[in-house]
């Protein structure tokens, strides 16, 4: 374990990595099923936000504003702006939820959002996420925790073939759906909170909805305390399962800060044949690790010479740095974007919350940089590696169908790893 | 914190033609049913082209976190791009309860000692502005100190439309730096260009035909643009507004204070391209200059005409059906037509009086303006037998469901779609699209469907 430094020393942010909580929201609330996230904001944070998802997604975003104006900041405390959107979203499309969360203007000027959404007479979930606190991870692991409060109905059945999966902001749709087939293929019926594996994973639908298209369906949310299982995965999602363990004494919680690399599938393998009676895990698991083991071996000669920068939220980044060293990686920097509990687990030489200025002023400790779109003119300029992980990523296609988790994922990841590292010393020789 | 008194002069700006229909109530967003961006995202669209300068948002994360490194403004400046560095205070709960002056002048102090800009930027938005940070006073005293302009700019998100932030941008402009410097030499033909920021390099497919007609680009605002360039825009001899309604009440003023006069145009297209070269030379009033005009242009349009002789071969006959908002539904449609493409509709939903009037002038009597245009469009794709649908994502399922072309007129442009040899990538971009059997491909029928 190296040093970790959690607190910014500078009086700005230069080429910021982090992103808002109200962004993690919004991709919250789209992996429920005909929902309509709604910013209280002011225009410019909502169309921000949707510009910058739709380029990443390389799909129409669904999101609305409450449109906040000056005037209306200081004259009204949000009942107007937040009924008056719900009126003209309904009247457009019919939403089976309305996901409503604040930004940092809005708790600035101290709307009660709680008091407002008791007066409103549609399915609506609510959360505060001041964008001046926590970032992307929190404002998704704080939604998928509102709605748990707040829709599922509180019981004491079990059912025990039903578990809930509780999936980190930065787990691509493709990583929701390895992993709910891998639990799946224990012999469990799953299902995730927030869903993207269906609803962001790009698919050609009939209708470009103006509303989420896939998702968890509201009707199942409901009926979540029923499940015998809460698997939370990474360090935001924690009291999300927590509140679910509320809803029903008998759901019991396990917890897994990530699932990359082999001993973190391994773990989660054991607990699912733990839990499901099995003495045996089914086939494809088992050919999934043998390759993976196999995977390791022939990528550790390349990664077993490189040095690594990793850019990431707290969750991913863990899992990155944990899959990259298992087969000899060396991670110099992991470079946070907020800080987190997690960083205590992340496995490098330094383990920093910081921007990407930070990051060049360590350019003499890597050679191959893991992380988001804004890395690389960073790479470009300093003759690095790049390996695209995260949000952003502007200029390529396909990453939401890219998995780096499990046996399976962490074979992409590591060939993937090894490939550029050693293309790069081809190309600096 | 912006005044409101300027704010209401700016959107009752006498100098715009459709003024008198708007009311000040049009400009108010409407809840849950609002798409545009925000009067920040105007100022920075306005002024992030200027690389030489530090461009600070004082704000929380969304405002820059979601919006850096989106614009590709191209600039020749030998120095570090400024403009694809992201700068932003990052405000914290700490400083919206006890205020976050004193990390905007400590941010100031940072960015000159590090990156050494001309000046520096920085930018209220809506929670900065609503707790009341001074900073007007933070950039005074930091320009005492440093030497360089500190420009306030007050366009917090909340205040309008990315257009009136715009006006916000122009206005901080105006204020803090046009006419605090003179320039080394003047010229009879100097130039500002106004609201042409170089998004893809599109200014550079003019400006070398300037140049050789022997017209001075003076300062721009702000595309390619420098700091000590736009200090001295009072000296130059016309204002050049280029494919921007926003910044006419800069260019109204400057011509009160200045006595500028300016012209409004465009360089998309062919003959949008030439009346331009056309309308500047007639401006600066030198009979000279205007024969070499006619002649470079002359010599320009048979150029390019020869080199779209391929395309235009290949483009007869297509038809086109157009669905975008604002000035795209005529300027896409003229340099469409410039193509030798038959646009046979263009959508007018998101379109001003003016663009109606200008897109009923460049599609004729016979061409269908839509005013619903997703209930219109897959008619129309019947009815008049189009060949491509140009249009946002959402009408992409349209044109498959048709099995034409589609090309996404929202898509971030990577190449210069201006003036005459950027009508030579679109021709690229369309024959390609056209030639593209993935729209049929994708349309198949699966296996299990009937």
């Amino acid at each position: 374990m190296g040093v970790v430094m959690k607190k910014p020393v500078k009086p700005l942010q230069v080429n910021p990595i982090k992103l808002s909580a109200p962004m993690g929201a919004t991709l919250a609330f789209l992996g429920i099923e005909r929902c309509m996230p709604l910013m209280h904001g002011g225009q410019g944070c909502t169309s921000f936000s949707k510009v910058y998802f739709t380029r990443h997604f390389s799909e129409p975003i669904a999101v609305q504003t409450t449109a906040v104006t000056d005037v209306t900041a200081i004259l009204d405390g949000g009942d107007y702006n937040i009924v008056e959107a719900i009126k003209n979203i309904t009247t457009k499309v019919d939403p089976a939820l309305i996901g409503l969360f604040t930004t940092g203007l809005t708790e600035t000027k101290g709307d009660d959002v709680r008091g407002v959404a008791s007066q409103v007479d549609f399915p609506l979930a609510y959360v505060n996420t001041p964008d001046y606190e926590g970032g992307l991870e929190c404002g998704w692991g704080l939604a998928a925790k509102a709605v748990i409060e707040q829709l599922v109905a509180p019981t004491e059945a079990i059912d025990d073939d039903r578990v809930l999966l509780l999936p980190h902001v930065s787990l691509t749709s493709l990583e929701v759906e390895k992993i709910k087939d891998f639990i799946e293929a224990f012999g469990f019926d799953v299902l995730a909170l927030p869903d993207i594996s269906n609803s962001l994973d790009g698919h050609l639908g009939e209708k470009q909805s103006a509303i989420s298209d896939g998702g968890i369906t509201v009707e199942a949310i409901r009926s979540l305390a029923e499940s015998s299982l809460v698997i939370s995965v990474g360090t935001s999602m924690a009291s999300a399962a927590e509140a679910l363990t509320r809803k029903n004494p008998f759901v019991r919680h396990h917890h897994f800060s990530h699932l990359s690399g082999l001993e973190a599938s391994d773990s989660f393998a054991a607990l699912l044949l733990q839990e499901s009676g099995r003495s045996e895990p089914p086939p494809v698991v088992e050919r999934w690790r043998k390759r993976l083991q196999d995977a390791m071996l022939d990528s550790h000669f390349s990664l077993g010479q490189t040095d690594f920068l990793v850019c990431a939220e707290p969750d991913h980044l863990a899992g990155l740095c944990q899959s990259l060293q298992e087969a000899g990686g060396r991670v110099r920097v992991a470079l946070s974007t907020v800080n987190s509990p997690q960083l205590n687990s992340v496995v490098a030489d330094v383990v920093q919350v910081g921007d990407l200025e930070d990051a060049e002023l360590l350019h003499d400790r890597y050679h191959l940089v893991v992380g988001n779109g804004h890395c690389e003119s960073l790479a470009h300029r300093l003759h690095k590696g790049l390996l695209l992980r995260g949000y952003p990523n502007w200029e390529h296609v396909g990453h939401q169908l890219r998995s780096d988790v499990l046996y399976e994922g962490g074979c992409n990841l590591l060939f993937e790893a090894a490939n550029v590292a050693t293309d790069l010393r081809e190309h600096n020789r | 914190m912006a005044k409101k008194p300027k704010i209401r002069e700016l959107l009752d700006e006498s100098s715009c033609a459709h003024n008198q229909t708007r009311k000040a109530a049009c400009n108010v967003p409407k809840p849950g049913a609002t798409t545009g961006g925000c009067a920040f995202e105007g100022a920075q669209i306005s002024l992030f082209p200027y690389a030489d300068a530090a461009h600070l948002v004082h704000g929380p994360m969304t405002c820059l976190g979601s919006s850096w490194e989106t614009r590709a403004t191209g600039t020749s400046y030998a120095g570090r791009d400024l403009t694809q560095v992201g700068f932003t205070t990052d405000v914290t709960i700490n400083d919206v309860v006890f205020g976050g002056e004193g990390k905007v002048a400590e941010a100031i102090d940072y960015i000159m000692e590090r990156y050494r800009p001309e000046a520096v930027f920085v930018y209220a938005t809506c929670v900065t502005a609503l707790i009341g940070d001074d900073i007007d006073a933070v950039c005074k005293q930091a320009s005492e100190r440093h030497g360089v302009p500190m420009i306030p700019v007050h366009a917090p998100g909340f205040v309008g439309s990315k257009n009136l932030g715009s006006r916000l941008g122009g206005e901080a402009v105006l204020t803090h730096l046009i006419g605090t410097a003179e320039p080394e030499t003047s010229t009879p033909f100097d130039i500002n260009l106004i609201g042409e920021y170089n998004v893809t390099g599109d200014m550079w497919q003019y400006s070398p035909l300037l140049e050789e007609l022997g017209i001075r680009i003076l300062s721009t605002l702000s595309g390619d643009g420098r700091v000590a360039a736009i200090r001295t825009a009072h000296r130059a001899r016309l204002n050049v507004l280029v494919c921007a309604k926003s910044l006419v009440s800069l260019t109204r003023k400057m011509e009160e204070r200045f006595g500028i006069p300016s012209i409004s145009l465009s360089f998309y297209g062919k003959r949008d391209t030439s009346n331009g070269l056309r309308t500047i030379a007639a401006a600066l009033g030198d009979a000279d200059l205007v024969a070499r005009t006619e002649r470079l242009i002359a010599r320009e349009e048979e150029s390019l005409e020869q080199r779209l002789a391929p395309y235009r071969e290949f483009f007869r006959g297509k038809k086109a059906v157009l669905n975008t908002g604002g000035n795209k539904t005529w300027s896409i449609a003229a340099a469409l037509q410039d193509l030798g493409i038959e646009v046979v509709a263009t959508a007018v939903k998101k379109a001003t009086e003016d663009d109606r009037a200008k897109a009923r002038e460049y599609l004729g009597e016979k061409g269908v303006l839509m005013m619903n245009p997703g209930a219109e469009q897959a008619k129309l794709i019947d009815e008049t037998g189009a060949d491509l649908l140009l249009a946002g994502g959402r009408s992409l399922y349209t044109a498959i469901k048709k099995g034409i072309a589609f090309a996404d007129v929202n898509q971030e442009k990577k190449k210069s779609y201006g003036a005459y040899n950027g009508l030579l990538n679109l021709a690229e971009d369309l024959k390609n699209a056209l030639e593209n059997p993935v729209f049929k491909n994708v349309a198949r029928r699966a296996p299990w469907e009937s």
